[in-house]
């Protein structure tokens, strides 16, 4: 296998602005994948992940938000990493499955020997190249990145069983009832360039059974109106469920972290688990001080070159700090995200929380969340143009946009 | 004056008697104020009736009695004994053999304390006892003194009248003659319930209308407002007491001792003891903060208690009510929103919803 031949193509789901509802009020004025983890939007850990793998010819982002929204952001990332990265907007979700095939032309363009697929809303250590090494070995059409989690949390997630001997994919369901195995999948795959033909299959099976129904009886009539759109193709239930078992597809298990990002809790601790990975793959983004001419840095934080922040402050851990953010004297910062243009006063105490942008914190206020990532209320956070003012608290709240707070609140979502 | 006046400083009123037998930081403050108002009328030796333990009571007694030089002694009742008998246990202190009647405080109210009116008023109508009265809005939540207005004779007292048979009530301020000590036997005896009433009876009971702020502040929450009407009226008699500066806002009395920090903002209605450090970036307001605290940097407290040798971590936030006991430690970043904290503990989690911390 000369690496002249072997070219790999990366596509990343994106999603689109109906799938980021759970994310409001943070996807209200940004894009969910634009949305910046330890610093840097969401989609740029997936990318930078792709830009180790040897061989890499283009990367594509494929979703159902409007070009303008990722154009900016594509063409930086294209000149900063040298390779071509393009947004491919579908005009409709047709499932992951189905966006990829109706992309097929663009991302067979160059010829690429395999195809690695992943969703944005993935937060993980991304082992790309191990992964694709993985996958040469076991001859396959496509590998699917596994993690083992507790029995209780399986069932949010696609639960498959894997031969402990060749990896090979047994069975594979998706959100099951009733426990059926505590590995599930990653939702990071690699294919080679038939998963195009095995996705074409699906399709023509689609178009015989509805011509099928079409001609027999009336209860079939029934159940194809409940049926999905014959152009949407979901990639768990309609090409992994199927192909489990057929010698097609293997596992390859990563021992990392893997959390999705659904809601903005998680995101709060993702952005920490790309901080700490920072620590491996990128110490000098970074921030380090102590007290003496910069800011106590406390653990793994993220600031902005742009951002301004005094001296008395004490920052971190899990602390991500965007452009041109003011931090006043004698701020305290404790696992939190500051967006652009926020203003946080002298004294003030910020905890598991997100600042959204151009917000201001007042004098000796306090912003505070519990810090559950999974409970509603579990942190708190303010939308864009919030003002928390002097001395008030704010614990455990969502606060939307343009809001002033002047009264102390608790548990509380701000409409 | 050169007579000699002992005072008492009985437990608690009928309607402020939900704090007896807590070890509450309130008393220091409060007592401090009442009896340098006695020293100032003559009164020379002070008898505190208390039923807690007194070791935490004796160490700032003795600063008191440094300061103000007046003595001052305890007497401990070891089974509760209702709001007179405390003072049939301290007969002994409180009679001298001289005739002059005493003064008995209570601890749960804070008012102005016209002493030497109340002798005058005494002396002029020469009845057995005097009690300090005033005026509430709402009658019906207290015990009433029905009094005859010109005289303040007193006629009878009616508990949570249902119709309006006046608007003055006991304000826990008493002079009385030695003789009344003869009413009460050494058992559990309310002196409101079961003293007075007979006092009034034999037409040798008068009150005095009480001029100025009175609060009874047996409650947290009332003894911040308290603290608050005291230093309201201190700017008006004693503005020279009150610290000034940029880090100042509003009332403040800080202890000559203690120590604040750089860019501070300080009140309003706040009260400092001695020897507190309060450290830079710091924001108080509306809270007393007793001697020997230390507040780290950039800690923000309102509305609460502080109590003695308690230190508040950096970046701490302690509002609404918070009540910390002796020697708390309340650590870096911890939120304590109306937390009654037991002394000698350490908080280590915040407290988000008003509870007691055990």
């Amino acid at each position: 296998m000369g690496s002249s031949e072997e070219r790999v193509v990366a596509v990343i789901m994106v999603g689109g602005p109906t799938k980021g509802t759970r994310f409001r009020p943070l996807s209200l004025n940004i894009p969910k994948p634009l949305f910046p983890l330890a610093g840097q939007p969401m989609v740029h850990h997936p990318i930078s992940a792709c830009r180790r793998i040897p061989n890499l010819a283009q990367i594509f982002l494929i979703g159902f938000y409007e070009e303008k929204e990722f154009a900016l952001y594509v063409s930086s990332i294209s000149n900063e990493l040298r390779v071509p990265v393009r947004y491919l907007k579908e005009d409709k979700p047709h499932g992951s499955a189905g966006g990829l095939y109706n992309f097929r032309d663009y991302i067979m363009e160059d010829n690429p020997s395999h195809v690695v697929l992943l969703n944005c809303d993935v937060c993980c250590s991304f082992p790309l190249p191990q992964m694709l090494e993985a996958h040469k070995g076991y001859g396959g059409m496509g590998t699917l990145l596994v993690i083992k989690v507790s029995a209780e949390a399986a069932n949010q997630f696609g639960e498959l069983v894997a031969d402990p001997v060749t990896n090979e994919l047994l069975h594979y369901t998706e959100k099951p009832e009733t426990f059926v195995s505590d590995l599930i999948n990653c939702g990071v795959y690699i294919f080679t360039p038939n998963i195009f033909t095995a996705i074409e299959d699906v399709f023509m099976q689609r178009k015989d059974r509805a011509n099928l129904r079409r001609a027999t009886s009336f209860e079939a009539l029934q159940s194809a109106a409940k049926a999905l759109p014959p152009d949407y193709v979901r990639l768990d239930q309609d090409i992994l469920s199927p192909l489990a078992g057929k010698k097609e597809l293997y596992t390859y298990e990563t021992l990392d972290f893997w959390e999705q990002i659904k809601t903005p809790g998680m995101s709060l601790k993702c952005s920490g688990l790309y901080l700490s990975q920072f620590r491996h793959t990128s110490p000098q983004l970074l921030a380090a001080g102590d007290g003496t001419r910069s800011a106590t840095i406390i653990g793994d934080v993220y600031i902005h070159p742009s951002a301004k922040i005094h001296p008395s402050a004490k920052i971190g851990p899990n602390v991500s700090i965007s452009a041109n953010a003011r931090i006043g004297a004698g701020v305290r910062l404790i696992s939190c995200i500051i967006l652009d243009d926020v203003e946080i006063k002298e004294n003030a105490v910020v905890i598991h929380a997100i600042i959204g942008w151009k917000s201001s914190i007042g004098k000796w206020s306090r912003v505070q969340g519990e810090g559950d990532y999974n409970a509603k209320l579990g942190i708190t956070i303010l939308g864009e143009a919030g003002s928390v003012e002097d001395e008030v608290v704010v614990i455990n709240s969502i606060v939307l946009p343009n809001k002033t707070l002047n009264i102390s609140v608790q548990e509380e979502i701000i409409l | 004056m050169s007579r000699r006046l002992p005072a008492s400083f009985g437990p608690g009123t009928e309607h402020g008697e939900n704090s007896r037998g807590k070890d509450k930081p309130s008393l220091e403050l409060l007592s401090f104020h009442s009896i340098e108002a006695l020293k100032e009328v003559g009164v020379t030796e002070v008898v505190l009736a208390i039923n807690y333990q007194p070791e935490v009571m004796l160490n700032f007694l003795k600063d008191f009695e440094s300061k103000l030089d007046i003595k001052i002694t305890c007497s401990q009742e070891t089974e509760p004994l209702g709001t007179a008998g405390p003072l049939a246990l301290a007969r002994d202190k409180l009679i001298d053999g001289s005739g002059e009647p005493f003064f008995v405080l209570n601890s749960d109210v804070i008012s102005e304390y016209p002493f030497a009116e109340l002798i005058k008023f005494h002396k002029a109508r020469g009845g057995e006892a005097t009690i300090m009265v005033t005026k509430v809005d709402e009658p019906s939540k207290y015990g009433v003194v029905v009094m005859e207005e010109e005289t303040g004779k007193v006629d009878r007292f009616v508990e949570k009248p249902k119709i309006f048979v006046g608007n003055k009530i006991n304000a826990g301020i008493y002079l009385l003659n030695p003789s009344v000590l003869d009413r009460i036997s050494l058992k559990p005896t309310s002196i409101e319930k079961e003293v007075f009433p007979k006092i009034a009876a034999d037409q040798k009971l008068y009150a005095m209308v009480l001029p100025g702020f009175w609060m009874d502040i047996g409650q947290p929450r009332d003894y911040i407002t308290g603290l608050r009407l005291y230093l309201d009226a201190l700017r008006k008699k004693s503005p020279y007491k009150l610290a000034v500066g940029p880090h100042i806002v509003g009332n403040v009395l800080l202890h000559e001792t203690a120590v604040i920090g750089e860019g501070c903002l300080i009140g309003p209605d706040v009260a400092i003891g001695q020897g507190c450090v309060v450290e830079s970036g710091v924001r108080l307001s509306r809270s007393t903060v007793m001697r020997g605290v230390r507040i780290k940097k950039h800690a923000c407290i309102s509305s609460s208690i502080i109590g003695w040798h308690c230190t508040v971590g950096q970046w701490a936030r302690v509002e609404n009510m918070t009540i910390l006991g002796e020697d708390v430690h309340v650590c870096d970043e911890i939120y304590s929103n109306g937390g009654v904290v037991l002394p000698h503990k350490e908080v280590k989690s915040s407290i988000l919803k008003p509870e007691i911390v055990m």
